[in-house]
């Protein structure tokens, strides 16, 4: 660990975890506002889904809607903040390793009195600082918007809230290990951002076909983000330790195995 | 204080650097020469320890530079051929940052630098031009002060006044007994700072030689301008090597034998004389092409 760097690093990219981070705070408040209108109508809506065919509302995580947990389970956490911290691990881990290494900038880091090793682990650290730093505002957001909007009229089960965002920060632990990896590996900066990309899209639409069909759930099993499941963590039917060691296991793996062959690689600087 | 020692890297296209041996003192100024794609920037890239040698190594200062990262980058200021700095910073914070990297307190030898370079260090990077670009990049090599200074290619991008105050400063750090290590493909530059030069091609390094036998190898072409046609002709047979000839004019290559060339000009009437400013291949061609043919 290198402070300087982690320093600067932080500095350079503050303002977007904080873009994110607000956004993602933005959207958890919006439901929670919309969510004592939708509580009162919860039948109505219930029977809506119920029409529809099963798949459509298991993809997409329709939860029910007679808890504001299980309303935000389904409408943000299932979805939309899974799509915004896959792309903010595409995009950051992209630009931490193979960016500075296709543009050269890497060449004033490792001139400096430090270690590769050094630098690849700052750079796993502000990674990892960014996705907490965004699931973080993201929970307090949550908390701040049932004491808000919720007040007591409404049930919100605040110890499975924080197990969902603990598993969320952990599912992308493991997603930032795997880009993080692929940046390490890349000496090209769009080669280390579609491939990367091209891994986590493909992770969560195999998820999300399984989700479709029972026929075809199997394929679920391939894709990490089986492994987190909004919906039964807040219905109770999940198990938290063994999703939770697998995903910290497979980010711990692909950190350490990014920064062990970033070490050994030839950098074209 | 550096030594290269049968650094060999073979690339998947064959390419590469192959057996490339040399040492440079204490104190000395080391050129590094060959065109474009010769094998200059792997090996330093080898130097820096960004690359792995397939066969040999490097030492700086006695450390392996592969093996002893984190120790052996304290000895050496770096000035990349290709510059890029991190982005969202303007030079002052580059240099803040670099300087804490490099674990410098002492700024009164980055504000000299600065000064006598003359830049506006509040401009951001981005906005920068490539001259300016290429200051900041020679106050982050010299302000730690590193015994051993590996400059890729320092000059390009800067004007003519600006090339000469960066002679003066490599010339003053010599004589306080700093290393140099410096590539180039402009032989103007390595001929003013340079004791000893190396010419590479094709990852081959072709001689090593003291830079005034270098200046003696060197090929000059000129071309002179005669009177007449007549006299222009006659000039043909006079034993030089001419290059081509047109009308009242001539070319001729002159590689050493400076007096020849005028005593055989002086015998006519010249109107004009013309010196081309030659890339490096064509500077040393002859002497390429002789090793060409041994290989």
């Amino acid at each position: 660990m290198n402070v300087t760097l982690y320093k600067q690093m932080i500095k350079v990219n503050m303002k977007s975890f904080m873009n994110y981070a607000f956004g993602s705070a933005f959207y958890i408040l919006l439901m929670f506002w919309l969510y004592p209108s939708i509580a009162q109508n919860t039948k109505a809506i219930d029977e809506l889904i119920q029409s529809m065919p099963e798949g459509v509302g298991k993809a997409f995580g329709l939860n029910g809607f007679d808890s504001a947990e299980a309303f935000i389970s389904g409408e943000y956490y299932g979805l939309i903040l899974i799509l915004i911290l896959s792309i903010v691990c595409v995009q950051l881990s992209t630009q931490l390793m193979a960016r500075l290494v296709d543009q050269g900038s890497m060449a004033y880091l490792l001139s400096t009195p430090t270690t590769r090793g050094k630098v690849a682990f700052t750079q796993v650290s502000v990674l990892t600082t960014g996705l907490f730093l965004i699931i973080a505002v993201t929970t307090i957001a949550g908390f701040v918007g049932s004491a808000w909007f919720l007040s007591g009229t409404y049930e919100f089960d605040t110890s499975k809230f924080m197990q969902m965002n603990a598993v969320v920060f952990l599912l992308f632990f493991a997603v930032g290990g795997i880009t993080f990896l692929v940046s390490s590996l890349c000496n090209d900066e769009k080669k280390a951002l579609s491939i990367s990309g091209f891994i986590t899209f493909g992770f969560f639409s195999l998820d999300l076909l399984g989700k479709f069909s029972e026929k075809i759930e199997w394929i679920r099993k391939l894709s990490i983000f089986s492994l987190y499941q909004p919906g039964e963590i807040v219905n109770g039917n999940v198990d938290f330790a063994t999703p939770s060691s697998i995903l910290s296991i497979v980010g711990i793996v692909s950190f350490g195995l990014a920064i062990l062959l970033f070490r050994k690689r030839d950098l074209p600087l | 204080m550096l030594n290269v020692e049968h650094l060999t890297k073979t690339f998947s296209n064959g390419k590469g650097i192959f057996d490339v041996s040399f040492s440079v003192e204490q104190g000395e100024v080391f050129g590094f020469l060959g065109p474009n794609g010769a094998g200059k920037s792997t090996t330093i890239r080898h130097i820096m320890g960004f690359m792995k040698p397939d066969k040999g190594l490097v030492k700086v200062n006695g450390l392996d530079t592969w093996k002893e990262q984190g120790k052996v980058q304290s000895y050496i200021g770096y000035l990349p051929g290709e510059i890029s700095f991190i982005e969202g910073m303007t030079g002052k914070t580059f240099l803040d940052f670099m300087g804490n990297m490099q674990g410098v307190k002492e700024l009164s030898k980055r504000n000299v630098l600065i000064d006598r370079l003359q830049f506006d260090v509040q401009t951001p990077i981005r906005k920068m031009s490539k001259g300016m670009k290429q200051k900041v990049a020679i106050v982050a090599a010299f302000m730690h002060d590193p015994e051993v200074i590996i400059l890729d290619e320092p000059t390009s991008g800067l004007d003519p006044l600006m090339q000469k105050v960066f002679i003066e400063i490599v010339l003053e750090e010599k004589a306080q007994g700093k290393t140099f290590l410096m590539s180039s493909h402009s032989f103007p530059e390595i001929e003013r700072t340079c004791d000893r030069a190396a010419i590479i091609k094709d990852g081959i390094v072709i001689t090593i030689k003291d830079i005034h036998e270098l200046q003696s190898m060197q090929r000059k072409l000129f071309e002179v301008t005669f009177e007449s046609d007549t006299e222009a002709a006659s000039f043909l047979s006079s034993g030089l090597h001419i290059e081509s000839h047109d009308g009242n004019r001539v070319r001729v290559a002159v590689q050493g034998n400076y007096n020849r060339f005028v005593e055989e000009t002086g015998k006519y009437s010249v109107r004009n004389i013309d010196i081309f400013t030659q890339n490096l291949e064509d500077i040393f061609m002859n002497y390429y092409d002789r090793k060409g043919t041994m290989k």
